[in-house]
């Protein structure tokens, strides 16, 4: 499984851009103009989406990584594809709160499943992980309306979207500033608007705190709704983040992104999401002015960072562990699923990433924490399950074909099967060693296969819808699918 | 996990590797410190029991005789005749009955009135301060998740994956760990790579998970580290584990089944020294009696069923269950027959090896702080004698802090 040597350069010069910690400032940012083959077009989509089909993959290979780029932006979906709120939540009543949320759930997963809108539906998750509110506390319905926020705003401009957020039903329950008032204030939504939304700790004062939060006062919910209630604010004057005035929601968010210190904090934040973690400082430098100069314009911001060389270095690609949303969604995605298993909220739970429920306001840790041994083994069992399930023909199960990633000419030419089925799912960053055990599990030679009944095992007409879902199996849950 | 502890760590992998699941080879065992120091007994185990949501503490040890108990909870104050009598002030909610078996066999200690200052009214906030020990910053790895960092200095591992488990889908904040994998266990099994029917393709993966190498990721080396474990992990932990026989009739929900689990891992060989279980829905804001009643039904019978089988087992003595929630509730009753989230509540320690009794008083219900109970005994302190004379570690290696232990083990 070893990427790096694997790699072959002399083919494939543009992945290879540069080696970790030699990063060229002055080209980092610029558009990247190199070769765009299967590796470059399947990592954009990995990153700026949720993994690309086979036929994703091959119809972004015919344009360059400019064009690439511009297709993801201007990507739509028929009219009528997609209800805006789930239609299960008119029937259920308000006792039923697990399947209130399981259908927000489901609701989403199968937009991430089905959009031909990939990087604002990943977007969409990116602030759910940076907005961290969950469903433990804000009803399914508030959270449903977020998530829509998200995906209307995503690729907005910040301010306008921290100001929705502020309205937002279901963050005015999550951090309390439905009850911030000039009475009794609470000082719960000022504190991680800073500390976690904007600046980062340590890049404002407990003052700060305590006057933001009288700029945040008078928020209030109405039958669900946000209302903003005058005489519930202060209105005097308040000193936040060094300025002077009678500051308002708005005032006090126009004054937080102002703020170098912010421009830095989400422009690291979106090179961590987008390209890797730890980025250099001068690229973040780099990425903050874009940013500023485009008056916190995120499609410009996002647009730049999925543009540019340092995007397609070596340093970035698969270099991130998957989210284990990421790794579900990427694997329907790649078989052809066409609708989402209803355990798969279940299933992501198991792996550490239940949607709508991160575990703190500070989102998912992600990173090496999405790694250990029971999460592992819930995203083998997951694409075990997937692959096994659908040799029968169960209405629950997705519409899954396997001979989409592998030509039924090849026959039974081992060899060639997987060949092709590495090139479809992995663009062929596998290692000679692991390519063998394939090859090895199809043609019936491994010593497991010597210790069962020949006749079963050797590759032939009788097994072999059973032998092509098993060797797709084990190939997506090799460690290098694990990877972003 | 900093990137940086994390490069370490692979690095670590990477020169111990070899193609043998680590967790697995005996060859691990040799670089680890005795898991207990001092007087502790290297056998001893620890069970965290966690009841998630705020339980409310003046409906679990109920101070009967109080009239203020009464005059605040109209409708859903526990009829003192009712009452399992501890003493002429306090005595367990009905549904306790299997904990005051416990009880009077001497197995329990009931400590009153646990909490910390300025305490957090937040489910989530509260519940990382608990499960983190640190009332007053953030921290990023759980209490135990520490214990194990100290324990296992250095690139060693614990001599086996079973060591340290949590009982559920998900790992708990208390678990979580800069270096140590501990394993969610939510159900046999769900813990053990299916394929089916197809044996030859299990075969196959651990053919491919044992060659799997590091690469140009630097997580490559650590997720080919956790998918060999996660493919052997399930088969192992069966194999260990086959042939206990339970000597005792466990309730048929969940969390009594999961005490189940752990009567098992702890009887067999799988070397299992600490567990976390969860039971959940004590955020009892409506209709609270019903719904506590029965969780606390649950719990009691529970561990009934859990001691008596270890007994059997000859284990009782060596092993200490500890239950924690990350608040009690509010003295007075809500207009839901429900009770909002409130500050401290008891806090259970049960065991063969328990000093048994009441520790502490019961917190005044007529001298409180804006409504809510104040607390006598600081969480920090059940912690610190849990680490110091149960497992062996100095408390401050582990917790923030100076703490004064109990003499309750």
């Amino acid at each position: 499984m070893d990427v790096s040597t694997k790699l072959d350069t002399s083919t494939d010069p543009q992945v290879g851009y540069r080696p970790a910690g030699t990063l060229d400032a002055a080209s980092a940012l610029a558009p990247y103009a190199g070769h765009f083959g299967p590796r470059q077009a399947a990592h954009l989509l990995r990153r700026a989406g949720f993994g690309g089909t086979p036929a994703d993959i091959a119809a972004f290979t015919q344009l360059d990584a400019q064009r690439a780029v511009d297709a993801l932006f201007h990507a739509s979906d028929p009219d009528g594809t997609f209800a805006d709120y789930p239609p299960e939540l008119g029937t259920l009543t308000s006792a039923q709160y697990g399947q209130r949320k399981t259908a927000v759930q489901l609701w989403w997963l199968d937009r991430m499943l089905r959009t031909r809108r990939q990087l604002a539906e990943k977007m969409t998750l990116v602030w759910h992980n940076h907005f961290a509110t969950a469903v433990s506390k804000s009803p399914p319905e508030m959270m449903a309306e977020q998530i829509d926020l998200f995906r209307l705003q995503g690729l907005g401009n910040f301010r306008t979207l921290l100001a929705s957020v502020t309205r937002d039903p279901a963050m005015l329950v999550w951090l309390d500033n439905r009850y911030n008032t000039k009475q009794h204030p609470n000082e719960n939504y000022a504190r991680e608007v800073m500390e976690l939304f904007t600046l980062g700790l340590g890049n404002y004062t407990e003052t700060d705190v305590k006057e933001g939060a009288r700029a945040f006062t008078g928020w209030a919910l109405k039958d669900g709704q946000p209302l903003f209630r005058p005489a519930l604010h202060d209105d005097g004057p308040k000193t936040f983040l060094g300025r002077t005035g009678n500051f308002d929601a708005d005032d006090a968010i126009d004054i937080i992104v102002q703020q170098p210190i912010h421009q830095r904090f989400i422009s690291r934040k979106l090179l961590e999401v987008f390209v890797y973690s730890d980025p250099e400082p001068e690229l973040i430098e780099a990425v903050a002015s874009v940013y500023a100069l485009s008056g916190y314009d995120l499609a410009k911001t996002v647009g730049a960072i999925i543009r540019s060389n340092v995007f397609y270095s070596t340093r970035a690609y698969r270099a991130e562990p998957k989210s284990p949303i990421e790794f579900a969604i990427g694997t329907l995605r790649t078989i052809g699923a066409t609708s989402i298993p209803p355990n798969l909220p279940g299933v992501l739970a198991r792996m550490g990433q239940e949607p709508l429920n991160p575990p703190t306001v500070k989102g998912w840790d992600g990173g090496p924490a999405w790694i250990n041994t029971s999460t592992m083994l819930a995203r083998f069992n997951f694409v075990n399950a997937l692959i096994a399930t659908n040799t029968t023909a169960s209405k629950t199960a997705p519409n899954v074909n396997p001979d989409l990633l592998v030509k039924t000419a090849g026959g039974f030419d081992a060899p060639r099967i997987v060949d092709e089925l590495v090139t479809a799912t992995l663009q062929d960053d596998v290692t000679g060693d692991v390519r063998e055990t394939l090859v090895a599990y199809l043609d019936g030679t491994t010593a497991a296969a010597a210790t069962q009944n020949p006749n079963l095992q050797a590759f032939g007409p009788e097994n072999y819808q059973e032998k092509i879902r098993g060797v797709v199996a084990l190939t997506l849950n090799l460690p290098v699918n694990q990877l972003n | 996990m900093k990137r940086r502890a994390f490069v370490n760590r692979s690095l670590g992998v990477a020169v111990l590797g070899g193609t043998m699941p680590l967790a697995f080879a005996n060859a691990a065992l040799a670089q680890a410190a005795p898991l207990t120091a001092g007087s502790a007994d290297p056998d001893n185990v620890l069970v965290v029991i966690q009841l998630a949501g705020g339980n409310d503490g003046l409906n679990t040890v109920v101070p009967y005789s109080d009239d203020a108990y009464h005059r605040a909870r109209p409708v859903i104050g526990i009829d003192p005749k009712t009452v399992l009598r501890i003493n002429d002030r306090i005595g367990f909610n009905p549904a306790l009955a299997g904990l005051d078996d416990l009880f009077k066999s001497g197995q329990v200690a009931l400590i009153q009135g646990v909490g910390y200052p300025n305490p957090n009214r937040s489910h989530f906030e509260a519940t990382e301060i608990w499960e983190t020990a640190s009332p007053d910053r953030p921290q990023q790895y759980g209490w135990i998740g520490r214990y194990l960092d100290r324990r296992y200095p250095n690139g060693t591992k614990p001599p086996s994956p079973f060591e340290t488990v949590a009982l559920g889908d998900t790992l708990p904040a208390a678990m979580v760990s800069a270096h140590v994998d501990v394993p969610a266990i939510g159900a046999l099994g769900a813990f053990s790579y299916n394929t089916g029917h197809d044996l030859a393709s299990k075969q196959s993966a651990g053919a491919l998970y044992d060659g799997a190498k590091g690469g140009g990721s630097p997580y490559l080396a650590m997720i080919a580290d956790a998918a060999r474990e996660a493919y052997h992990g399930g088969d192992a932990l069966r194999a260990k584990i086959a042939g206990y026989t339970a000597q005792a009739t466990y309730p048929t929900d969940g969390f009594s089944q999961q005490l189940k689990l752990a009567a098992q891992l702890i009887g067999s060989n799988a070397g299992t020294r600490i567990i976390f279980v969860s039971l959940g829905s004590f955020d009892t804001h409506a209709g609270q009696r019903a719904q506590q009643d029965r969780l606390l039904g649950y719990l009691g019978n529970g561990l009934r069923a859990f001691y008596t089988d270890l007994a059997a087992h000859g284990n009782a003595k060596r092993v200490l269950a500890m239950t924690f929630s990350e608040f009690g509730r509010r003295v007075t009753q809500n207009a839901s027959n429900g009770t909002d989230h409130g500050t401290c509540m008891p806090l259970f320690v049960v065991g063969g090896s328990v000093k048994g009794g009441v520790y502490g008083d019961h917190p005044s219900l007529t001298d409180l702080d804006n409504g809510d109970l104040k607390f006598a005994t600081d969480f920090r302190s059940v912690y610190a004698t849990v680490l110091q004379a149960w497992l062996g570690r100095n408390p401050a290696d582990v917790i923030a802090g100076s703490f004064p232990t109990l003499p309750i083990v």
